[in-house]
Order: C-alpha cells, then sequence, then structure tokens
C-alpha cells in the first residue's frame, strides 16, 4: 500500500504544488480542512509522514506540533518541518529547542527547506519512510 | 585789727596747716623745726625728731641727702625720693628743697614741701598689669636684641628669656633674622611692622604678626625698642585653606572637559574656562563681555535665572559661536548666592557635537542593519515566491503531459497569481527602501490613535476581538508629527496585537488596547495585546528578523517600517512581552526630539484626519 502523506500547509499554492507532486509520484495526500483539526485527522488518518510548516499566521506549525507530539496515540508517526526561512544553525541538535523555547519536547525527525525541487523533495521523503520508527 | 592784718595773722597762724602737701622746716642738724598738719597725717608725730627718721624711717643720714646739698649751695632743688609713711606703708614722693636765706646770706633752715606720687605709682601697676595682661606677646630689647623685658603671654609660652637674644629665644635661631622688624626700628626709630615666625613651646610653628616701636627715654632718644606680637597662625591656617580650595576649584574648572562660565551681579564675566572658550571660539586672550555670551548662549537661559528661576537645564540646546555658528549644547545654569546675597549665575555647557554624529552614525548604522535585515527577508520573501512559480510551472508542465486542462488551469493560475504577488512584493520593498520624507504637521496625538482603532474596529469585531481605544484623561497638546506615518505605525502595531490574539489559544478572550498619553514630555502609544504564548513568541521572533509574504500582506516589513518612521521623528519604539501576559508595544516620542513642522512652502495635508490606510 502506498505511504501517507499528511500536508500541514496554509499557502494554497504550495500546498497544491506538494500535493501534485507527492500524487503523481504514488504517494496518498491528506489535507486537513483547517488548524483545528489536524490532530484528529492524524489520529484518523494514520498516516506515515506529517509533511508541516512551521509558519501559518493562526497557529504557527510549532504549537501544531506541540499538540502532534504530546499525543500519545500519534507517538509513532513521523514529522518532517518544511520552511522557507532559514532555520537557525544546528536545527537538528539544540536549535530546535531553542526555536520552542522548550527543551521536553523532542525534535522532528526531519527539516525540509523550501524551494522544492521536485527530485531533492522526493527523495527527503522517501529517506525519512525508509528510516526506523523511533 | 585791718584786714590785712588779720590776713597776716592767719597766714601765720594757719596756712602753713591748710596747704594740702607735706611741709616741714628743718635746721642744720636735720632736726624737724616745724611741720604741717599733712605732714603729720602722712608720717605721724614729728617732734623731737630727725628728717631722715620721719620720711624715712632712718637712724642714719641718708647717704645722697639733698638737703646737705641745698644747705651747702643754697639752690632750691626738686627731687624723687622713696620713704614710708607712719603706717610703714612704702610712699613715692617729689620733694621741693627751698633754702631759707637770712640777710646776712646765712642758710640756718630748708623749707621741704612733698607730693606724694603714691596715687601714680597706681597707674604704673595697672600699665604692668596691662603689659603681662594684654593677649599679644611683648618683649622690650636693647640695641644687641637682648631681652630685657618680656610680658607674662612671653614667660608662658617661651620661659625665663629675659637677657636671652630674641631670635634665639623666640625662633631658636643662633644669628639675628634677615628681615628684623627690631633692627629697622633701631636704624630708623619709626614703627615697623612684619611677620614672622616662631617655635611655640609645643615645637610647632607659630606665625606671628609683628610690631616694633621705639620706647623714648626723658631726652628723646631711644635704646630700647618694644616688639608687640598676635598669633596670626590661625587667620594663616584659614587663609592658606582658602588659598588652597581656590586652587583646587580653579584646577578643576580650568581642566573640565565641560565649559563652565559665571557672571557676577553686574554681568561681568568671572569664569570662563578653556572649554568654554573652545565652545564659544574665543581665544584665550580676548576679553569677553558679559553682553556678547548673553546672545551667545541659549536664548532664554540667563532671562529665565533673572526672572527668578533657581536653576535651568536645557537638555538639548545650542550655542552660538563668534564665528556665527551653533553648535548643539546640554545646559544647565544656576543662580549663586550666599545667605541672601546674590553673587550672580554659573552655566555649565556640554558639547553634544560628538554625540549627534554618534547617534546619526547609530541611526546610519541600524539603518543599514534594517537594510541588510529587509535583503535577508527579500531572500527568503523571494524563494517562497519562486517555490510557488515552480509549483505553478510542474502543474502546468505535467498537466501538458497528461494532457489534464483543469491541471493546467491551475498552473496557469498560480504562475499569474505569483507573478502578481512578486510584483506587490517588489513595490512595497521598493517603498520601504526609498522611504518617505517626514512631514510633521501638528496635530493631535490621540486623533491618530481614534483613527486606527476605528480603522481595525470591524476586522477586530469579526475575530472576535475587543479593540479599545483609552485615550488620556486630559487632552495632549498637539504637536508635530507626520499623520500619515504614524498612523501606518499603529496601523502596523495593532495588525500585529489582533493577529497575536489571534494566534492565541486563549483567542475569545483578545483584548487590544491603544493608549496614548504623555508624562515629562515625551508622548507615548503603547499598543497592548492579550495574545501570548510561545507560538507568538516563536512568531515575533521570526517576524522581527525576517520577511514574509504570509498573511495580510506586507507584514514582515510593518515592524521595519513602524520603527524607521519612530526613528525618523526622534522617538523609540520598545517592546516588552511578558509569558502569559500578552505583549506591548510602545512608541515614545520626546516632545525636544520631534520634527520642526514643515515649511509653508511645503503643501499642507488638505483633511489630517482623513487618511487612506
Amino acid at each position: 500500500m502506498a505511504p501517507k502523506i499528511m500536508i500541514v500547509e496554509d499557502e494554497p499554492d504550495i500546498r497544491l504544488y506538494l500535493m501534485a507532486v507527492l500524487e503523481d509520484n504514488g504517494f496518498i495526500v491528506c489535507i486537513p480542512s483547517d488548524d483545528a483539526s489536524v490532530c484528529s485527522m492524524a489520529q484518523q488518518e494514520r498516516p506515515d509522514l506529517i509533511l508541516l510548516d512551521i509558519l501559518m499566521p493562526r497557529r504557527s506549525g510549532v504549537s501544531i506540533y506541540r499538540e502532534l507530539r504530546s499525543n500519545p496515540n500519534l507517538s509513532g508517526t513521523k514529522i518532517a518541518l518544511f520552511s522557507g526561512m532559514d532555520l537557525e544553525p544546528n536545527m537538528e541538535t539544540g536549535g530546535f529547542h531553542r526555536l520552542l523555547g522548550d527543551d521536553t519536547i523532542s525534535p522532528p525527525d526531519g527539516f525540509i527547506p523550501k524551494g522544492i525541487r521536485v527530485g531533492s523533495l522526493l527523495d527527503a521523503v522517501r529517506t525519512l519512510l525508509e528510516a526506523p520508527t523511533r | 585789727m585791718t584786714s590785712n592784718t588779720f590776713l597776716d595773722q592767719w597766714i601765720r597762724n594757719h596756712f602753713f596747716d591748710a596747704v594740702p602737701i607735706c611741709a616741714a622746716v628743718i635746721d642744720r642738724d636735720y632736726n624737724l623745726l616745724y611741720a604741717n598738719k599733712t605732714f603729720e597725717d602722712v608720717y605721724g608725730d614729728w617732734r623731737n625728731r630727725k628728717c631722715f627718721s620721719a620720711y624715712k624711717k632712718r637712724d642714719q643720714p641718708c647717704g645722697i641727702c639733698k638737703g646737705s646739698e641745698a644747705f651747702s649751695d643754697g639752690i632750691s632743688r626738686v627731687s624723687e625720693e622713696t620713704g614710708y609713711d607712719q603706717s610703714g606703708r612704702m610712699t613715692r614722693y617729689i620733694k621741693h628743697t627751698i633754702p631759707v636765706r637770712e640777710p646776712n646770706g646765712r642758710i640756718p633752715y630748708l623749707l621741704e614741701m612733698s607730693i606724694d606720687i603714691t596715687e601714680a605709682n597706681q597707674v604704673q601697676r595697672e600699665r604692668k598689669l596691662l603689659f603681662d595682661e594684654v593677649p599679644c606677646h611683648i618683649v622690650l630689647m636693647d640695641r644687641q636684641f637682648r631681652i630685657v623685658r618680656a610680658n607674662k603671654k612671653v614667660r608662658e609660652n617661651f620661659g625665663e628669656v629675659v637677657g636671652q637674644y630674641c631670635f634665639e629665644a623666640l625662633k631658636g635661631l643662633g644669628l639675628p633674622c634677615e628681615d628684623c622688624t627690631a633692627r629697622q626700628t633701631f636704624t630708623d626709630g619709626k614703627i615697623h611692622v612684619g611677620t614672622h615666625v616662631w617655635r611655640s613651646g609645643l615645637g610647632h610653628p607659630v606665625h606671628h604678626q609683628v610690631t616694633t616701636l621705639p620706647v623714648p627715654n626723658e631726652n628723646g632718644t631711644f635704646d630700647v625698642v618694644m616688639e608687640m606680637t598676635i598669633d596670626v597662625s590661625e587667620t594663616m591656617e584659614l587663609h592658606d585653606r582658602l588659598n588652597r580650595a581656590h586652587h583646587f576649584m580653579e584646577t578643576l574648572i580650568h581642566t573640565a572637559i565641560d565649559g563652565v562660565l559665571a557672571m557676577d551681579e553686574t554681568g561681568n564675566v568671572t569664569i570662563l574656562n578653556p572649554a568654554a572658550r573652545r565652545l564659544f571660539g574665543i581665544q584665550e586672550t580676548t576679553p569677553v563681555s558679559g553682553t556678547s555670551l548673553t546672545y551667545m548662549l541659549p536664548e532664554g537661559a540667563i532671562k529665565r535665572l533673572i526672572d527668578g528661576d533657581e536653576r535651568v537645564f536645557l537638555p538639548d540646546s545650542q550655542i552660538q559661536t563668534t564665528t556665527g555658528e551653533t553648535c548643539p549644547v546640554r545646559l544647565s545654569g544656576a543662580r549663586l548666592q550666599y545667605e541672601d546675597q546674590p553673587l550672580g549665575m554659573a552655566f555649565y555647557i556640554q558639547d553634544l557635537t560628538t554625540l549627534h554624529q554618534l547617534e546619526q552614525q547609530k541611526l546610519e548604522a541600524e539603518r543599514l542593519a534594517a537594510v541588510g535585515q529587509t535583503v535577508a527577508g527579500l531572500a527568503h520573501g523571494v524563494k517562497n515566491l519562486i517555490t510557488a512559480l515552480e509549483g505553478g510551472l510542474y502543474m502546468l508542465s505535467s498537466g501538458m503531459q497528461k494532457a489534464n486542462i483543469e491541471r493546467m488551469d491551475k498552473g496557469l493560475d498560480m504562475l499569474a497569481r505569483n507573478i502578481e504577488r512578486i510584483s506587490v512584493f517588489v513595490k512595497a520593498f521598493l517603498g520601504f527602501a526609498k522611504g518617505r520624507h517626514i512631514r510633521a504637521w501638528p496635530c493631535a496625538p490621540a486623533a491618530i490613535a481614534a483613527e486606527v482603532v476605528d480603522l481595525h474596529s470591524p476586522k477586530a469585531h469579526r475575530l472576535g476581538i475587543e479593540l479599545r481605544n483609552e485615550p488620556a484623561e486630559t487632552d495632549i497638546p498637539e504637536a508635530p508629527i507626520d499623520y500619515e506615518s504614524m498612523l501606518e505605525c499603529l496601523t502596523n502595531l495593532v495588525g500585529n496585537a489582533i493577529d497575536a490574539c489571534q494566534m492565541s489559544d486563549r483567542c475569545a478572550d483578545g483584548l487590544v488596547r491603544v493608549r496614548t498619553f504623555e508624562e515629562r514630555g515625551v508622548i507615548t502609544y503603547e499598543v497592548i495585546d492579550n495574545g501570548c504564548g510561545m507560538d507568538y513568541e516563536v512568531k515575533k521572533k521570526v517576524f522581527t528578523n525576517f520577511f514574509t509574504t504570509k498573511g495580510t500582506g506586507g507584514t514582515g516589513l510593518g515592524l521595519l517600517t513602524t520603527k524607521k518612521i519612530v526613528q525618523e521623528h526622534g522617538g523609540i519604539i520598545e517592546m516588552e512581552t511578558e509569558p502569559g501576559q500578552g505583549t506591548t508595544f510602545r512608541i515614545r516620542l520626546p516632545r525636544s526630539r520631534l520634527p520642526k513642522p514643515a515649511s509653508n512652502g511645503d503643501a499642507e495635508p488638505s483633511n489630517p484626519s482623513y487618511h487612506q490606510v
């Protein structure tokens, strides 16, 4: 069965682009109707990977990330942060905790910078999916 | 009996007794033959006594006997004698010895009349008391500077000094002093005054003012000089202390980095230190009048002190220099007075030229930093747009490959939309980079806040956020502000605050307050929201550093633009954020730093109360 990827992105054009690329390459894509339904949809759809934009006007990706991570039902779900801004240096080590201002939350499974090249995006997604679940 | 006869008889019988001086007649054997009542009152019963027995209580004639001299030469004489009265008390008296010559020239008797001068001796005692007890040192010295007499104060401080040389006894020197006033008096017979340092009984030096004067003897010459000295150590010490304090103050003023100047009550310049001369451009040797300084100091500074202000402080003012230029300064002035007595006024002037240059450089550096941040933001914004364009291209090309018209349309829409966004983006960026010339007109600060709240109220209401205008209780006087620019600033802050509430978990209780007030000449706007939490913290961090095209458009430039406008108004923008409490943005505009109102050449906005955001 094709891996399922959930896209949490408020920018409609980018959302559409990601969806098209992923679907064209055989992934199943699901998109929550709004920020508030991210967690419930994730529980319902059980995606293999969530691509989460950390800069959104209503509730930032960080807030959603915290909610997802604190839900025990979703502890096995992989999450990759996805952003157009330069993430702080060493994001994969301490930088992430500095961004959150909270070091009790475990870091995401990956970071995908925007400025998407189709090939590299698919490579990153496949690498994340193939990695063992923590 | 005729009256003459009566008088003759009275003189013979009574006159002798009536005269108030001692009178007696002696023969050649010094026997007292007659004596009057006054004599008897002083010396007692005189009958059958010799004169030396009565006058001096002696058994033998005196060694030097004026009587025997008078008997032998027949000349009347006057002598000063010492004797004893009938009670044995020493008396001093002046005795006139008058030979009583018979017609044949023989002198069988002498008339002796003596005047008691014991009273005069009392005066002498008083003089001695004065000599000893007067609160200064007195010594009498001879021509060899040997002390012949010293008063009690000298004896107390220096011991028994009579017989010693004065320079030795009083100063511990082996030779006379170079500037000896006694020597000068001995030379010219005049009074001389000088100062000397003596050793005191305790060994520390004592400063004295010395007066020397000749003590004339009977024949008008003199061999003794009286030296009177007053201890002026305390005066000298006070004088010395005053000198030191004066020197200290003078050095401080002279070397001060800030200009110091003072004028007395009549307007004469009493202090104008080198720093002040440099500030005003006045040569070191050029005299300066108070009038010229009045024109060079900030207008009204002197007048305020004359009109009764104790102090005047002008934090940001300027002076005129002699070359007609102006120099930015901070000035403080004070009226000077001592116990109700006016002493004039003093001013301290700090040159702000360097500070202003630094401020200018800082503003420039901040502007460059803002440009840097903007460029960084621009790059990220462009990256987002490129991603969207790539998306459009992907949709178009993949739609073409699949002959999927719907997908091709979506792709074209994406391309068109994002090209339009690039256009808006570039316009906004150019607008920021180019900036707008601030044109300040007097307007009511509270009106700007009121208009911003009116403009945002519908949106806030729609989102369920309360937006409240909180003007000051008392009207804030008009101030020169660029109405439109300040409106933009507050619009940005209120927009951000509404976003912050919207992002908060407690969006339902969202409250944004816009406060306007003035304190101590600083007009302040506060935009306070209760939208809080880490989410907003993170977003804020991102928003202040980076540019984004997300949301309602142009928000990333908002704070940078706001900061720039506030700076151009001479103000500052501060932010306080308390986790769990919300965020306050505060624009502080000191009136003294507000721009000058635009000149008449500039067109005044036709209706400053109406502006489109």
